[in-house]
């Protein structure tokens, strides 16, 4: 038995000039504070998601013709994993251009694409998920929000929840059951709605801390042109489970931690304590091999592959990484300690959001379930 | 796999499972002299097999996955050129670990889909799934973890790269160690069921060149020594084009 086979990773020989251009461009428009650099892809800024999309790197393995770059899946693994690294605040497009876009581009139509795809790469148009709704939650099949036909239109109604960004967002991708009387994964469809068209409204959700990152997003009489339907009308559940090894296996998925780990090294370094050392090895040597993992999968993915249990297998590990870094951190450093004030602060923000880590894109146990099912359990 | 790994492996793959923990070494290293595997590592040029590192991961895996009785690992190693002795064991152990832990994995997942407690197999209980889904998750970064230091190896300097995977396979070990034996109830405990074989090897290669602590502190002076704004960027130039 061998789940999880790693092959060379190409690294495209621009990655170093990519590092260097991203690492200017965070410099000079990201953000210092370290507090804002944790956990920085729920953090929007859509200045930031524009001077990327003037430098080229949003959008950049898409077809020219839709604003796109045309450059490689790894070209873009490199530049999203030193935007994560650096604490980028990336929020407000990692959403459209991770998954919105290219689903655009796979399945919707000649319209769609045109007035979505090309704003998207320019950093002006952001993208929120429909899927959660208040009776449906990993029970994704249970989705109750509805679609009708009236004529050429489409009538939707009902109720999503936990939407990331929909109050920044231009538009959201629903899953829905467009045929009345089905049950499960049957009859459900995927429709493009633009967040200004009458009916929609948004309501925060405020987090733990006070943040608002998710919102209910209620959906009363929303009319549709025929034209909003993605892809093929039953389909939606197909569809929408498709590129999930794409939203699993990404960097962000062990990465959301890293500046509270940068600040640790920090703090050893004028510590002098042993045991701190001692951490900062066991999560450097969790790191490298966590970054190995996922760019085996990136390289996959870009070989047109779907290493789908091993994209599971990435998210696990990286979320309990991610998570267990506050723990142990607060577990072996003296926040009495004046010259840990920095420490302190990451830390404690990352110990009240980071729960969130294993509940986004999917639970840790829908994933392991994931995970027993590819080895042949259930 | 390019032709001449999977060659390698088509070899090697059914001799160890022969073999297996019991091997002797009258009976073995003829085996293996004539397969020229203790000359893995040694150039063509001066009569070895002239295999590169990631070679030497497929066998040194292999080795581990059928707990292979004799020592191939320390072996080769003495044959190879220009390697400190105690980082290229301190590799083959980490690979050893991923294979065995992909042997007791698959022991774990044949067993519990067979035994039937409560009218079903095991393996249709949701508590018995998600340990073996994390152990899965385990065995996954011991191998890929053996697989980048087979890979820095191939490139150069690898002590940093050493340091993580074998420090991390050791982890693994912990996980994979307690639920094999604990989906596997007393049988596993046996004499007469292979798991032993297996998980006693793996404690003894956590151990052995290196255990935790000792790769830890290693690692972690290293890292704090570069300094926090060198972490990313080292950990990046390692794998990048330029700076193989």
């Amino acid at each position: 038995m061998q789940t999880f086979v790693t092959e060379a990773v190409d690294w495209p020989n621009t990655a170093p000039a990519l590092r260097e251009q991203v690492r200017a461009l965070v410099a000079e428009h990201g953000t210092r504070d370290p507090v804002r650099r944790a956990n920085s892809w729920t953090k929007p800024a859509p200045e930031f998601s524009r001077k990327l999309g003037e430098a080229g790197l949003l959008g950049m393995t898409w077809p020219t013709e839709y604003g796109g770059q045309e450059r490689s899946q790894l070209e873009r693994y490199v530049v999203i994993e030193e935007l994560l690294a650096a604490g980028a605040p990336v929020g407000a497009h990692w959403i459209a251009d991770r998954q919105s876009g290219p689903l655009l581009l796979r399945l919707g139509n000649e319209e769609l694409k045109r007035r979505w795809v090309p704003a998207i790469a320019r950093g002006e148009a952001f993208a929120c998920i429909g899927l959660s709704e208040p009776g449906s939650g990993s029970d994704l099949a249970s989705v109750r929000t509805t679609a009708r036909r009236d004529g050429d239109e489409w009538i939707i109604e009902g109720q999503k929840v936990w939407t990331t960004g929909a109050h920044v967002s231009h538009f959201m991708i629903a899953l829905v059951r467009s045929e009345a009387g089905s049950e499960r994964q049957a009859g459900l469809s995927q429709f493009v709605i633009p967040m200004d068209t009458p009916g929609v409204s948004v309501k925060p959700i405020i987090d733990l801390t006070g943040a608002h990152e998710f919102n209910e997003v209620f959906l009363e009489g929303v009319r549709l042109p025929a034209s909003a339907l993605l892809g093929n009308e039953g389909e939606g559940w197909k569809q929408a489970t498709a590129e999930l090894s794409l939203e699993r296996s990404g960097p962000e998925r062990y990465l959301s931690s890293m500046v509270l780990f940068l600040e640790l090294v920090r703090h050893a370094g004028t510590a002098s304590d042993p045991a701190l050392e001692e951490l900062v090895g066991r999560l450097a040597a969790e790191a490298w091999t966590l970054r190995l993992m996922s760019a085996s999968v990136a390289a996959k993915l870009a070989r047109g592959e779907d290493p789908a249990l091993e994209a599971t297998i990435v998210k696990d590990l990286g979320n309990s990484y991610e998570q267990a870094i506050p723990q142990l951190v607060q577990a072996a450093v003296d926040f009495g300690d004046a010259e840990a004030e920095v420490l302190r602060a990451v830390c404690f923000y990352l110990l009240q959001v980071s729960p969130s880590f294993s509940l986004r894109g999917g639970t840790r146990e829908i994933v392991k379930g994931i995970i027993a099912r590819g080895l042949g359990l259930r | 796999m390019n032709d001449t790994r999977r060659m390698l492996a088509e070899m090697a793959d059914p001799l160890f499972a022969e073999l297996g923990p019991d091997a002797s070494e009258e009976r073995a290293l003829p085996q293996f002299e004539e397969l020229g595997l203790p000359l893995l590592l040694v150039p063509e040029a001066e009569g070895g097999f002239g295999g590169d590192w990631l070679d030497a991961l497929t066998v040194f895996r292999l080795a581990g996955y059928h707990a292979l009785g004799i020592d191939l690992p320390a072996l080769v190693v003495e044959r190879a050129e220009s390697i400190e002795r105690e980082l290229a064991m301190a590799f083959a152990r980490a690979a050893q670990i991923a294979g065995a832990l992909d042997a007791a994995l698959g022991l774990a997942v044949g067993y519990v889909n067979e035994r039937q407690q409560f009218g079903r197999p095991l393996g249709k209980f949701q508590a018995v799934q998600q340990s073996l889904a994390t152990f899965a998750c385990e065995a996954a970064a011991a191998n890929c973890a053996a697989m980048g230091a087979a890979q820095a190896l191939n490139r150069g300097a690898a002590e940093f790269e050493i340091a993580a995977a074998k420090l991390r396979a050791n982890r693994a070990v912990e996980i994979g160690t307690t639920v094999a034996h604990q989906v596997h109830g007393a049988i596993g405990f046996t004499q007469e069921y292979a798991l032993h074989h297996l998980t006693r090897r793996l404690w003894q290669w956590r151990s052995e060149y290196g255990n935790d602590a000792h790769w830890s502190r290693r690692l972690g002076s290293a890292v704090t020594a570069r300094g926090a704004d060198r972490f990313w960027p080292d950990l990046t130039a390692r794998t990048d084009p330029a700076c193989r």
